[in-house]
């Protein structure tokens, strides 16, 4: 009771910043009035800049165990059925929490201390949400404000931009139409086939900076496509005080564009996708926004659109308040592996050789982390184009090579070979080899292949889709230069393709295996219900982008039960796995970097459920952990508020409906 | 026991607000938490048919597949049906709980168009792609039914 008293009156008093920025620098005019160096968390992650950092100390590896439960925030109820995939990183600035969450994404604001719901905005889209390619609740939202004003703005599964008053939750008036841009329009293309069907959306949270909303897009998934035409992904610029749309960059250039030969055959007209739909980095500094763009029309399959296919898998840098292009760099030539660029990408300033270098990193499905300079686009070490297969898809066109970094090396595994199989005993490495006879097995960027029932069923892949690292993406510590990243190796993905029906697509080939002659399917990947691969199944990675150097890896989330408690593992040692999640994002603090397990286990020791993990940031060691009663589905975020810290995360999954859980230290203890 | 394990967990993570999360527990008639006490079978009790599989399959190749992959091994934001993950979340809990799941949130754009039937068939095809045994029985569409029968990630 005194603590919520005392969390109210906090509340009050600090909507003004109480440490508003004194000096004259154009920085410093840009720069947020509320930060992370002050415990607050004012954007997705954390700042623009993809950092996911605070400096907080307060939470330790001395006390880490200690943590408990502060509040949770059930989120059921914000929408007409419970969600079980609530991704969503929540915002705290004075004192108050912003999150999105429900079935139709509406957003909450919480008091930071107790959890208490302070005001509720939620949107009927009626047919157009429900038609939405991306909905449920998203990832969360943008904060703003001038000094006077605060603003929180997203966007709904219907892809319209929304702005709040941040003090009550209203529709700003001033803002668009209402308090609404509906972002189906004023998009340099029809979006068919009607606005309320029409197919693009976003989920990510929008990124502000220097009065700018930048919003990306996304569609639905890519591997069986309906057509090869699609609506367009662009990405847009918006005042953030009006709604005006200040420009749109076409990430497939329109006739007389640059990179409008990069499509052969005509074939920018019609494709689509391509899109952003991970979060975007601004350097409010430079004015500069990053764009981690995604694959064009047909994951698996590109025939329909030969050529290199700018910028689908590229990495653009735009002027901020212009949305003219800078510079940019294809990470994967004519993507065909479904090689998105899945994670925000990661402001550094590092040096390298002595050298001070303005850098960006960005993590990769591919667990290939990409280092450039972020004024000049060059990389940082040099990328090798390093010739790859040209597979025989009929109508497939092949780019003949990949650049691959010369540094740092790959922090995940994302290729396949005899090798790789699991090995626990003779018996299971039999086993699996007999299982992957039937696919093509290969390094990266081994291509797709026509899937036949007597094999290859398909090329299996690591890091193709739900490999590496996804759109929780990695964090930076600005003190060591160091970058923490998530990845999966053990998730296999088949890479085969099919002729559909054409009622089903108009693509000459969609993702798919060949059903077997007796009208079944292959069989699954697992072996004597194990993953096929070797341990470990997923990992935390420390990169130091001085050196371009891995410094140190471990296995993340206990070892899964299926390993544990195998009736042919009995009597064998095998040290923790870590688990295959592809879902988990990081957190670094002045001392830990904190992640969560993405998959449930049961243990003696404690009920069934997950584990929140810290990491000591310089080692690498598990320095604690706290019970988490479903897996992490949601980056962790933290705060300080009244001189405690808290670790605010979403956990969702299987059975459990979505939940924010909020842990700090016990009043007295051990801090 | 379960229960009692259950209701001690969560009392110690909600600590002070455990009064004000009762009533959101009780008003869910399907929660995750609703274990029935008297399962008899599990998935490893050969519950599906191959028939059935096949009608599933056929379901999950034509909606699921777009999002979950036709190996079911997830993509970005679908999780793998397969594997440590799935059968983490569901192990120990009864198969109504995972047709309620499905037949109530999937397919995310277009809820409920697959009816207790061929949910229920997309459900044997997860079994089969999981590596339980196929037996000479459908797997029932009745809830009360499928209470009776438990997730059990390892053999019994």
């Amino acid at each position: 009771m005194i603590v919520a008293f005392a969390a109210s009156a906090a509340v009050a008093a600090q909507r003004t910043p109480v440490n508003a920025p004194t000096s004259s620098s154009a920085a410093a005019d840009n720069a947020p009035p509320f930060t992370t160096s002050r415990g607050e968390w004012p954007s997705y992650t954390g700042d623009t800049r993809g950092s996911r950092y605070s400096p907080l100390d307060q939470i330790t590896a001395r006390n880490f165990g200690t943590l408990e439960v502060a509040w949770r925030f059930k989120t059921d109820s914000l929408g007409p059925r419970p969600e079980f995939k609530l991704e969503g990183t929540p915002l705290m600035v004075a004192g108050v929490l912003y999150a999105t969450g429900g079935t139709n994404r509406a957003v909450v604001a919480l008091d930071a201390v107790t959890g208490v719901q302070l005001w509720v905005h939620r949107e009927d889209e009626g047919d157009r949400g429900a038609a939405a390619p991306r909905p449920l609740s998203g990832r969360g939202l943008a904060y703003w404000t001038d000094g006077r004003e605060e603003r929180v703005l997203y966007v709904t599964p219907g892809y319209r931009l929304i702005a709040l008053d941040a003090k009550t939750g209203t529709p700003i008036p001033t803002f668009g139409t209402g308090g609404v841009v509906d972002l189906k329009t004023d998009i340099d293309q029809t979006i068919l086939p009607d606005l309320v069907t029409g197919e693009i959306g976003f989920q990510g949270a929008p990124v502000v900076g220097r009065d700018v909303i930048v919003i990306g897009a996304s569609f639905r998934e890519g591997i069986t496509p309906k057509s090869y035409k699609n609506n367009k992904g662009y990405v847009r610029g918006f005042d953030v005080r009006t709604g005006k749309r200040l420009w749109t960059f076409h990430t497939i250039p329109k006739q007389g564009e640059p990179g409008y030969e990069t499509w052969l055959n005509g074939s920018a007209e019609y494709t689509g996708n391509t899109g952003v739909w991970t979060q975007l980095t601004v350097d409010e500094e430079l004015g500069l926004v990053y764009l981690p763009v995604e694959s064009p029309t047909g994951d698996y399959y590109g025939g329909h659109r030969p050529g290199n296919n700018l910028y689908g898998e590229s990495l653009v840098c735009l002027d901020l308040k212009t949305g003219a292009k800078k510079w940019h760099y294809q990470i994967v030539h004519h993507p065909i592996w479904d090689f998105d660029l899945a994670s925000a990408p990661i402001l550094a300033d590092i040096t390298v050789d002595g050298k001070a270098i303005k850098a960006i990193a960005a993590p990769t499905k591919q667990g290939i982390l990409y280092v450039f300079d972020r004024v000049t686009g060059k990389p940082v070490w040099p990328f090798e184009e390093k010739p790859v297969e040209r597979g025989d898809v009929p109508g497939e066109w092949y780019s003949p090579t990949q650049p691959v970094p010369t540094k740092p090396p790959a922090y995940a595994k994302n290729g396949t070979s005899i090798d790789d199989l699991v090995d626990f005993t003779p018996e299971l490495r039999a086993q699996a080899v007999t299982i992957a006879s039937r696919y093509k097995l290969g390094p990266v960027f081994t291509p797709p292949v026509v899937s036949k029932a007597d094999g290859p069923l398909g090329t299996l892949a690591r890091g193709a889709t739900n490999g590496g690292s996804n759109w929780p993406g990695g964090s930076y510590d600005p003190e060591t230069h160091t970058v923490y990243v998530a990845s999966s190796n053990a998730a296999p993905a088949v890479l085969g393709l099919v002729q559909p029906s054409k009622d089903r697509s108009d693509m000459d080939w969609i993702g798919g295996t060949a059903p077997q002659p007796n009208g079944a399917r292959a069989g699954g990947l697992s072996v004597q219900g194990l993953s096929i691969f070797k341990p470990p199944y997923g990992t935390i990675s420390a990169i130091n982008l001085d050196k371009g150097e891995i410094s140190w890896q471990v296995p993340h989330g206990e070892t899964p039960d299926a390993v544990r408690n195998h009736e042919m593992l009995k009597g064998i040692t095998i040290p923790r796995t870590g688990q295959p999640g592809f879902l988990v994002g990081t957190l670094v603090t002045k001392t830990l970097v904190i992640a969560g397990d993405p998959q449930v286990t049961t243990l003696s020791t404690r009920p069934r459920g997950a584990m929140l993990r810290a990491y000591d940031k310089a080692s690498g060691a598990e320095v604690g952990s706290v019970f988490l009663p479903a897996p992490v589905s949601g980056s962790p975020m933290t705060y300080a508020v009244h001189g405690r810290q808290y670790i605010v995360l979403a956990v969702s999954g299987g059975p459990y409906s979505g939940e924010y859980i909020a842990f700090r230290l016990p009043l007295d203890g051990s801090r | 026991m379960r229960m009692t394990e259950r209701t001690r967990s969560r009392g110690w993570l909600i600590g002070g607000t455990f009064a004000a999360v009762i009533p959101v527990l009780a008003a869910r008639l399907d929660s995750p938490w609703s274990v029935s006490r008297t399962q008899s079978r599990t998935v490893w009790d050969s519950v599906y048919t191959i028939s059935q599989a096949a009608v599933g399959e056929a379901a999950y190749g034509k909606t699921c597949a777009r999002c979950h992959g036709a190996s079911l091994s997830g993509a970005d934001e679908s999780p793998a049906l397969t594997g440590s993950g799935f059968l983490g979340n569901w192990n120990g809990l009864p198969l109504s709980d995972l047709q309620t799941r499905i037949r109530t949130t999937m397919p995310t754009d277009s809820v409920g168009i697959y009816d207790r039937r061929l949910v229920t068939d997309v459900i044997a095809y997860l079994l089969k792609a999981n590596g339980f045994p196929a037996g000479n029985a459908d797997l029932p569409n009745d809830v009360e039914q499928l209470k009776e029968i438990l997730i059990q990630a390892r053999t019994p």
